[in-house]
């Protein structure tokens, strides 16, 4: 068997992906008492399961609370069958787990929400720093230059469209107190950012998302403005909403040109 | 060949806290490369702040460097934009394979120890040496298997590799005594055949004997065995970097440190006993 057989025998069977193949591994493997050649890569098995396991509950640790451990494990490794780890870095697998567990049905209604939320903080927290712009730079801009001005966000901004509004159910599980409340299924728009080293969550209004969605596509302030038109004093909230993302950090830059 | 750093510790989220507040108390620190690619926050900042007055050095898990796959250039640019920043005392990662078909087991699976894997791994050690602008360290891995088509003994295979590859060599004392316990050898065997001027850095950690093999889980104070064969790779290989891995269950800072004095004062007195 050459090297690439062999590895293509082993890495099947340890990953599950290819099961099997019993005679082939006997005949590859020394077995050494007390443990027979299946025995041996049987260890393997265990750990590259158990340590994914514990790389996704890492991400989603509320999540797998709620589902409860052997459920869990069982959902991982049904996910992992379709999603296979891809990246060097293992934390990244369980990046797909939250829109797969979509596709899954018996579970709480709102989990695959709740597990979103969470891998979007997981992965704000340790997003790339970037520079923090202030609202002065906005603010000291010709007038005539103000209506295009554009934004760059910082690239630990998230921004997710959930279909349940699971941020009560956050609270009550990051309290570890209090009663776990039934499934809001309200959509619901949710930023997720970093503060300094701190990670915050909100709702945002649907203005609001609105204007994010077409100010992280590169629209203009005027443009972004277009979002309030619904509202009473549509500048005045477009003003008052993008000087808000100054506060929370979530631009990293300004950039004009004459409207 | 490498500087001598002493005796360190691995940098791990756990202590995040006490780095920041009490300072680096470490000689130096080894540092998970995977966890700090593309990486900002809270990592990046004790990072640098470890960084800023102590010496670091980038220990990977993902190179798989004897994996059939091609190697994964992104990775490896990704490892050597680190590199650069940090400017590490040196770079290591495993002498094993983890990827087939791009799909990570996540695992340090052991090499059949034949003259094809031998002749794949020097041509991709010198491959990753070429892309990272650095001789790199390679470790054994702890193992739980080994292959009927091998045909070399696992030190021989190791000395080989770094003198084939010219790279250098993370002898991991408790990876060599659990192999040598779930295989059957002979641990002082293997510390023979080591070159002594490939060995750049010792590692020490604990184990779980699970009554049919040893497994090596990071998880426990060094016990006494590996203590004892520590003892005799300093008599061999002299001063070495000696860190102690502490993965999970990691104990507070103070409990870590003190396992990492403890390696001190075995080396001290073996040095003493047997001065270089």
């Amino acid at each position: 068997m050459t090297l690439a057989e062999l590895q293509s025998l082993l890495h099947g069977r340890i990953t599950g992906m290819v099961p099997g193949r019993d005679d082939e591994v006997r005949e590859q493997i020394v077995a050494r008492p007390p443990l027979d050649a299946l025995g041996r890569v049987e260890i393997y098995s265990g750990m590259y399961l158990h340590r994914l396991v514990d790389a996704v509950a890492e991400d989603v640790p509320h999540t797998s609370r709620v589902i409860g451990h052997d459920a869990f494990v069982e959902l991982v490794r049904a996910y992992l069958h379709e999603h296979p780890s891809r990246s060097p870095d293992i934390m990244q697998a369980g990046r797909h787990f939250g829109a797969w567990l979509r596709t899954y049905q018996g579970i709480r209604a709102d989990l695959p929400d709740l597990a979103l939320l969470e891998r979007a903080r997981s992965e704000v927290r340790t997003a790339l720093d970037a520079p923090v712009a202030k609202a002065e730079e906005l603010q000291s801009l010709d007038p005539e230059a103000l209506p295009g001005a554009r934004f760059l966000f910082s690239p630990s901004l998230r921004v997710l469209r959930l279909q349940h509004d699971v941020r009560a159910l956050w609270d009550v599980l990051e309290a570890d107190a209090g009663e776990v409340p039934d499934p809001v299924p309200v959509p619901t728009t949710v930023a997720v950012w970093r503060q300094e080293l701190k990670v915050f969550h909100t709702g945002l209004s649907e203005p609001e998302a609105r204007a994010l969605m077409v100010a992280r596509e590169g629209g203009t302030l005027e443009e972004i403005c277009g979002a309030f038109a619904g509202e009473p004093e549509p500048a005045h909230a477009a003003f008052k909403t993008v000087l808000s993302w100054f506060a929370d950090h979530w631009v990293a830059a300004v950039t004009s040109q004459r409207a | 060949m490498v500087p001598f750093l002493g005796h360190g510790i691995g940098l791990r989220t756990k202590h995040f806290p006490d780095l920041l507040e009490q300072g680096r108390r470490a000689d130096w620190f080894e540092v998970i490369s995977e966890n700090f690619l593309n990486v900002g926050g809270r990592p990046r900042a004790v990072l640098e702040a470890v960084r800023r007055d102590r010496p670091v050095v980038l220990h990977g898990v993902s190179l798989s460097v004897g994996s059939v796959d091609p190697l994964d250039t992104g990775y490896l640019r990704d490892l050597r934009a680190l590199a650069d920043a940090v400017e590490p005392a040196w770079v290591s990662d495993h002498l094993c394979w983890g990827t087939f078909g791009r799909h990570n087991a996540h695992d340090l699976l052991p090499l059949p120890l034949t003259e094809e894997s031998l002749t794949h791994v020097v041509s991709r050690v010198s491959e990753v040496q070429e892309l990272l602008g650095r001789r790199i360290l390679l470790e054994n891995v702890s193992s739980y298997l080994t292959y009927t088509s091998s045909t070399l003994a696992e030190w021989d295979f190791l000395a080989e590799v770094a003198r084939r590859a010219d790279c250098l060599i993370l002898l991991d004392v408790n990876n060599v005594y659990v192999s040598a316990i779930n295989h059957g050898f002979d641990p002082a065997e293997y510390l023979r055949g080591i070159p002594v001027d490939r060995v750049a850095q010792f590692h020490l950690a604990g184990h779980q004997d699970l009554g049919t093999h040893l497994l090596d889980t990071h998880d426990a104070a060094v016990p006494d065995p590996v203590w004892a064969l520590y003892r005799d790779a300093v008599r061999r290989f002299g001063r070495v970097s000696t860190l102690v891995e502490w993965d999970d269950h990691i104990p507070p800072l103070d409990e870590v440190l003190a396992e990492a004095e403890r390696a001190r004062a075995f080396e001290k007195t073996v040095l003493e006993e047997s001065p270089e």
